[in-house]
């Protein structure tokens, strides 16, 4: 922009339209300003102002750009912007072109702000130890590294070097992106503002950074109050969310009244009526009801109840209680679980439990009341059809649009994480089963009581999902093998695994990235070896984990196939291949048909008792099947039923395939 | 084994598992809709089902017995007829 001093007939002109400056040497125009779009303007400091012709809608309407009753101290104003009506000032702010800024009480930002930039939240743990750096490029397995590997000082203290290394290269002054709107706010202070952000109708904004793009605009809106934050792109905040030291990942959805301090919000999270306190949620993690409190713990693809909630403080040394709900776990209406607690992966928590619950090796539970009593029913979850739903809806309302997802998440409920578990709590199980006498109606676990029956239906239940897992891997790769070579040793060759991983049966959850645990200690031993040299290099060490997730979960199937059924994956002869395909079809087959069950039971006698109000039986039939359909019609149940015919074509389609290949 | 004697350890083990009196269970009850058994309730009640008869069921086949005549029907099926 080539700006240009004014000479004393233009500051004649902008003084007779109201205007004034502490000083118009220091004022400059773009050559193309039309200086009766600058009105009521007061200037201080060193303003620069950009080409001001053309229009910019705001509220539905297309306004002139320009400045109109507006103080401006210390700005870089870019061409096509319209500042209007602002109630105190607008300071020391880079304003990007096709801006609008109407009806706002104020924009201030000072020196070098940080822009909620380097902000501490305490996660986790409220009582502190687990301090998490909130910066622009924070992503959900970052936070993780920060905040859960402090058995790694040394790893933690370099982590946060290199974050504060990444803040002091990227501090700059505060600015207004490009096309973004702030319309009808109060005030701004010390934020900044990215490309295309919609803030409208805001009530406080202090000391933080809206990450928005043109792909995907983020949106703050009525009402929200926000001190220490960062909030990431295609965010949407809203109707009086109130946010004190919160950073909101890419596409998280807020407002409704919610209410977070000290949390950690990443990708496609979603928030409303209830209250976070020292939450790191994970992705997916969603609370839509009132009095729902999620409270010092890690939580990811989490659905809570409404008036779920946790305690953390037991009244004696402190809140300095944390809980575990791994990934994929819900809780029902008004749970209550005492901290510390670690909830397996895929459970789901019913009723009020006040003993500590440990049980990650017991994934895919129930866990509930009965009588006063907290009891787990292992592996009931397998054979839900909420399960099978949660599976199939994550990846497809994965709602990011921004070029970069800085999260990267695995989205298979069925991984070498979850099937690992299973091996163990299904050993765990059996060898109970075995040490408990008949007489003894139930065992303590994790500070559970299991029915003793149960011991081994859970075991069986855990052995169904593990063979359907692994059979299936090997037989989806033989095929891809036989279709590339018909030569049975070519093919089973090309199933061997490289061995690249020592201890492939190991892995961990980064939140949302499932890798092997000594990935993961590699990426620890170059951070602390300083082989990472930046947060950049950590992001593409993290990146290399993702890509590399298919191989290594290849590497484990060959491992457990092995130790599983006694023989490597490239070992398989016709034989054992064909007994394999039925291995998968048989387990596939039972737990398919279970959850569909598990589905027919929404149109079970029990689920009408509402209809028909007052009405006869064939009334309250005809009211049920208005609003719910009926099996036949539903959606969820056909398609499971579609499923059933798939899988009997995959297994009829491999079986011929092996045969075919055996008479060659 | 008759079909009475199935019944009768159906039914007493239905009681003892949701904690009834036996005398209140009736051939004609359904699980969920009379006897409140709900689906933790009905797994508890296959897995007692299997060891009160010493077998192992196929769960899908198990898990779509809605009655107590059903389940009377199920194991009669398996202990008598295969």
């Amino acid at each position: 922009m080539d700006s240009l001093h004014l000479d004393q007939s233009q500051i004649t002109v902008l003084e007779q339209q109201g205007c004034s400056a502490s000083d118009w040497q220091t004022v400059t125009l773009s050559p193309q300003c039309i200086l009766s779009r600058i009105r009521n303007a007061a200037f201080s400091g060193t303003v620069e102002i950009g080409d001001n012709t053309g229009v910019i809608r705001v509220d539905g309407m297309e306004f002139d750009c320009g400045i109109y009753h507006a103080a401006i101290t210390d700005c870089t104003i870019g061409d096509h912007v319209r500042i209007a009506n602002v109630g105190s000032v607008v300071a020391r702010y880079v304003v990007g072109d096709n801006v609008a800024i109407e009806n706002t009480a104020a924009l201030i930002a000072d020196i070098d702000p940080a822009c909620g930039n380097g902000v501490e939240l305490d996660v986790v743990n409220e009582a502190g130890g687990r301090g998490t750096v909130i910066f622009n490029e924070l992503s959900a397995h970052t936070a993780y590294m920060q905040a859960l590997m402090r058995h790694n000082p040394e790893c933690t203290r370099r982590l946060s070097s290199l974050i504060l290394a990444a803040l002091r290269a990227t501090a700059r002054g505060a600015r207004i992106g490009s096309h973004a709107r702030i319309v009808h706010c109060g005030v701004i202070r010390n934020v900044d503002v990215g490309p295309y952000a919609f803030l409208h109708g805001t009530q406080y904004l202090e000391n933080g950074s809206i990450l928005s793009c043109a792909e995907h605009p983020t949106e703050i809106g009525e009402g929200v109050q926000a001190r220490s934050f960062i909030i990431a792109e295609g965010a949407k905040i809203e109707s009086g969310a109130i946010l004190d030291k919160v950073y909101c990942g890419q596409a998280v959805k807020m407002g409704k009244q919610f209410s977070a301090e000290n949390s950690l919000f990443f990708a496609n999270c979603e928030a409303y009526h209830g209250e976070a306190v020292s939450l790191f949620a994970g992705p997916y993690t969603v609370t839509h009801h009132k009095s729902t409190l999620l409270i010092a713990g890690l939580f990811s693809f989490f659905n809570a109840g409404s008036g779920s909630n946790q305690s953390n403080h037991m009244y004696k040394l402190g809140p300095v209680h944390q809980g575990v709900f791994e990934r994929g776990c819900k809780t029902g209406s008004f749970s209550y679980v005492l901290l510390e607690s670690r909830i397996g992966a895929f459970s789901v928590v019913i009723g009020k439990h006040y003993s500590n619950i440990n049980t990650p090796n017991l994934p895919f539970s129930y866990i509930h009341e009965d009588e006063g009593a907290s009891k787990l029913i292992p592996g009931m979850t397998l054979f839900s059809v909420g399960t099978v739903r949660d599976g199939e809806k994550w990846p497809k309302r994965d709602n990011r649009k921004a070029p970069v997802k800085r999260d990267l998440l695995c989205f298979d409920v069925f991984s070498p994480y979850t099937v690992e578990k299973m091996r163990r709590g299904r050993d765990e199980l059996l060898a109970l089963a075995e040490s408990t006498p008949k007489e003894k109606p139930f065992v303590t676990y994790g500070g559970l009581q299991i029915n003793r029956l149960l011991l081994r239906k859970g075991a069986k239940y855990y052995s169904m999902a593990i063979a359907r897992y692994l059979n299936e891997k090997v037989s989806e790769r033989l095929m891809n093998a036989l279709a590339h070579s018909s030569d049975w040793a070519v093919a089973t060759a090309s199933l061997s695994s490289d061995g690249l991983l020592q201890h492939p049966d190991e892995w961990t959850d980064l939140c949302g990235l499932l890798t092997p645990r000594e990935r993961l200690a590699a990426l620890e031993a170059m951070i602390t070896s300083n082989a990472c040299e930046s947060i950049d290099d950590v992001n593409r060490e993290l990146g290399a984990m993702y890509d590399a997730y298919r191989a290594d979960e290849w590497r484990y199937v060959c491992d457990v196939f092995r130790k599983e059924y006694g023989i490597e994956p490239a070992a398989l002869t016709h034989e054992k291949a064909l007994a394999a395909v039925e291995e998968w079809k048989r387990s596939a087959s039972s737990l398919h048909a279970m959850i569909l069950e598990d589905a027919k039971r929404e149109f079970a006698a029990f689920a009408k008792i509402g209809y028909g109000i007052d009405r006869n039986e064939e009334e309250r039939e005809r009211d049920f099947l208005s609003v719910r359909g009926s099996s036949e019609t539903n959606s969820v149940v056909q398609k499971l039923v579609n499923e059933e015919k798939e899988l009997e074509q995959r297994y009829q389609q491999y079986s011929s395939i092996i045969l075919t290949n055996r008479k060659e | 084994m008759t079909r009475q004697e199935i019944a009768d350890r159906v039914i007493n083990t239905t009681a003892r598992e949701l904690k009834m009196n036996a005398s209140d269970i009736h051939e004609t009850d359904s699980f969920a809709e009379d006897l409140g058994a709900d689906s933790l309730k009905s797994i508890e009640l296959v897995a007692a089902f299997e060891e009160e008869f010493d077998l192992s069921v196929v769960e899908e086949d198990a898990l779509k017995v809605q009655s107590v005549a059903g389940a009377i029907e199920f194991f009669d099926s398996l202990i008598n007829h295969q």
